[in-house]
């Protein structure tokens, strides 16, 4: 059998046994052993510890433990909820203004958790019981958490991004600049529509009563500058670095964790337990990532030593189909995936696969991946197959399940649109990375 | 079915402990990288770059998060598909989960071990430096950091394996604070033929 074949099967038994519901990066180590080494022997083994060793040298995905560190500090020491409370006092007065002060956490604190079951489980968490006691309504609550939920993957310090950039092979700055403005602009999109929503129906979103706001003005103000300006300095200055060029990604990072860090000393939060749970969770959602970013490196290096990609791009770029047909068929195919996976092992699997006919195709590759990002974003707001709603559901129980579905569906439509200007004007992505970065 | 799994829970119950322990160790690897880091940005802008900020940075991101795979399966929070597993009942689970255990995971990582432990080893043996920077420290204790990682993993995986069995035997899987005292309590009117093995309350 030819190694590309090989490739094939290695490929078919990994869609089977990947819904069988085992820890993916165990199963892909296994297959891998076994398929490369049927392919091409001892070398499979050299392969296994080569990929192994160069991920934990990749100091590029150290900022996968900083930033997660640095939100989880940010959480657990009860400033993120500070901001979300200050963001609604002050917009009280206005209809749907919860809608506002979540969509702007989300905007902010989206590197707090990395994956989507984490971010729109801890945004429903903070924000269900107060639209709830506002008497908001509830498909557009629920759209607007798990829209803000699933955009904070997106906008920049964003894990994905980290794993993304090795993967594709640019830098994670070019796509932190990428992300910026296409998720700047989803994120108003989303608010704009809440609005306009609730100026025409303020039912949707009551503005909140006299006894809930801030009494004085003064109050407010001590209470904007205590609660907001620190974080948003903290994550301005920490992101700021990174763009003006003066750290590297990793060290923006290790800075944002340095100043939370600093930060829950200033507000006197920190405590023994609150740094124990911090640092611990830290682990387990670092390694939940990271080693599947092991195991996937070293299954995505014997499936292109096999040769398969090559099989696959060659037989679709055979077709001589309009290479924008072509991008809508990989997209499309990611938008399924999305359905029942993590982003994680569609970055890591997927795309290594395609990318060598997106490539070839003459797409730029910052932009595909910002578009990926997006997309994937829509996937994870269709229901009703995508997780976000259950994690919703977890943590929001007095939401009926079709409510959310309803409330998601809207999103999703205001998402599609925000994906077709992405495609349609790719300026959108790649204006701030050239002005930024080149020439 | 009578059942008496003191001895698999006594046996969970102390691997579990190794797991948890090696987690709480690895996790506070995160804030020397913190420091590290943060001081290499001070230090560069004041007067000079660091000659040991950058391997140390990825020595410790290394180890951390290699070290820290045991606990991840301890905690169950190694990534899987399980929108269809959450809808098996609990034997079927058991089931699917031991036999995955046994073809994928206990080959697949013994290979793993005895492949990395052969790589530490010559590394170790001929004390190789890091040729990253200038400074060349040592390379092998990070190295290192594989086969102990592995070994910790698949030491896990032999208690996940057992709480399979576990809960194939009982029909419900174990949880996390019940302590193996509880266990033997609930054990006790098991000695009675006519219980049912599944009938236990939480």
């Amino acid at each position: 059998m030819s190694p590309e074949a090989i490739g094939g099967l290695m490929l078919v038994a990994l869609i089977a046994t990947i819904f069988v519901g085992f820890p993916i990066a165990f199963t892909l180590i296994f297959l891998g052993l076994g398929f490369g080494y049927w392919g091409f022997g001892d070398t499979v083994f050299h392969l296994l510890l080569f990929q192994t060793f160069a991920t934990m040298k990749e100091q590029t995905l150290a900022q996968v433990p900083l930033f997660v560190f640095m939100g989880l500090l940010l959480e657990r020491a009860g400033l993120m909820e500070r901001l979300f409370l200050v963001t609604q006092k002050m917009l009280g007065g206005l209809n749907g203004s919860l809608y506002l002060s979540c969509m702007f956490v989300a905007t902010l604190f989206g590197a707090a958790s990395g994956i989507v079951g984490a971010s729109v489980t801890l945004l429903g968490i903070m924000a269900a019981k107060g639209m709830d006691k506002s008497k908001y309504d509830v498909q557009m609550s629920a759209g607007i958490i798990t829209a803000g939920g699933t955009l904070g993957i997106l906008i920049p310090p964003s894990v994905m991004l980290v794993v993304m950039g090795p993967v594709m092979g640019i830098p994670v700055t070019d796509l932190y600049a990428g992300a910026l403005i296409p998720g700047v602009m989803l994120a108003a999109i989303y608010a704009t529509y809440a609005l306009v929503r609730c100026y025409l129906n303020p039912s949707l979103g009551p503005a909140l009563r006299k006894f809930e706001r801030m009494e004085s003005m003064g109050a407010l103000f001590v209470e904007f500058v205590k609660g907001m300006v620190p974080i948003t300095v903290l994550l301005l200055s920490s992101l700021g670095a990174i763009f003006a060029g003066v750290a590297t990604p990793t060290e923006g990072a290790a800075l944002g964790a340095l100043g939370s860090l600093l930060l829950t000393v200033v507000y006197r939060k920190i405590t023994g337990p609150l740094l124990y749970n911090s640092v611990m969770k830290t682990l387990e959602v670092s390694c939940m990532i990271l080693f599947l970013v092991v195991a996937s490196n070293f299954f995505g290096g014997v499936f292109s030593r096999l040769g398969t990609p090559d099989v696959i791009s060659q037989a679709l770029l055979g077709l001589e189909l309009n290479r924008y047909v072509i991008l809508i068929i990989i997209m499309a195919a990611i938008f399924l995936l999305a359905w029942p996976l993590e982003w994680v092992p569609i970055v890591l699997i997927f795309v290594p696969i395609v990318l060598p006919m997106v490539k070839q195709l003459g797409f730029d590759i910052t932009w595909f991946a910002i578009l990926i990002a997006v997309n994937l974003q829509t996937a994870w707001l269709s229901p009703p197959v995508a997780l976000s709603a259950y994690f919703l559901k977890g943590v929001a129980p007095q939401w009926p399940l079709s409510d959310i579905y309803k409330g998601m569906m809207q999103f999703m439509v205001l998402q599609i649109i925000g994906l077709a200007l992405v495609i349609i004007f790719p300026q959108i992505v790649l204006w701030l990375p050239g002005v930024l970065y080149t020439r | 079915m009578r059942t008496n799994s003191g001895a698999l829970v006594r046996a969970i119950r102390g691997i579990d402990t190794v797991s948890d322990w090696s987690g709480r160790i690895a996790a506070w690897l995160v804030i020397p990288l913190v420091f590290v880091m943060s001081w290499e940005i001070l230090v560069r802008k004041v007067h000079q770059p660091t000659y040991w900020a950058f391997d140390l940075s990825y020595m410790l991101f290394g180890a951390l998060f290699m070290l820290g795979t045991a606990y991840t399966l301890y905690r169950g929070s190694h990534i899987r598909t399980d929108f269809l597993y959450q809808t098996w009942p609990v034997k079927v689970q058991a089931s699917v989960d031991a036999f995955c255990y046994l073809f994928f995971f206990f080959p697949g990582m013994v290979i793993f071990l005895w492949l990395a432990q052969d790589y530490a080893l010559v590394s170790w043996q001929r004390q190789e430096l890091s040729m990253q920077s200038s400074w060349m420290p040592p390379i092998y204790p990070l190295k290192a950091v594989i086969p102990v990682s592995i070994a910790l993993l698949l030491l896990q995986g032999v208690a996940e394996f057992m709480k399979c069995i576990y809960a194939f035997r009982h029909g419900e899987w174990l949880t996390k604070q019940r302590s193996i005292e509880e266990v033997l309590a609930d054990e006790m009117p098991l000695e009675d033929p006519g219980a049912p093995a599944n009938g236990q309350a939480r």
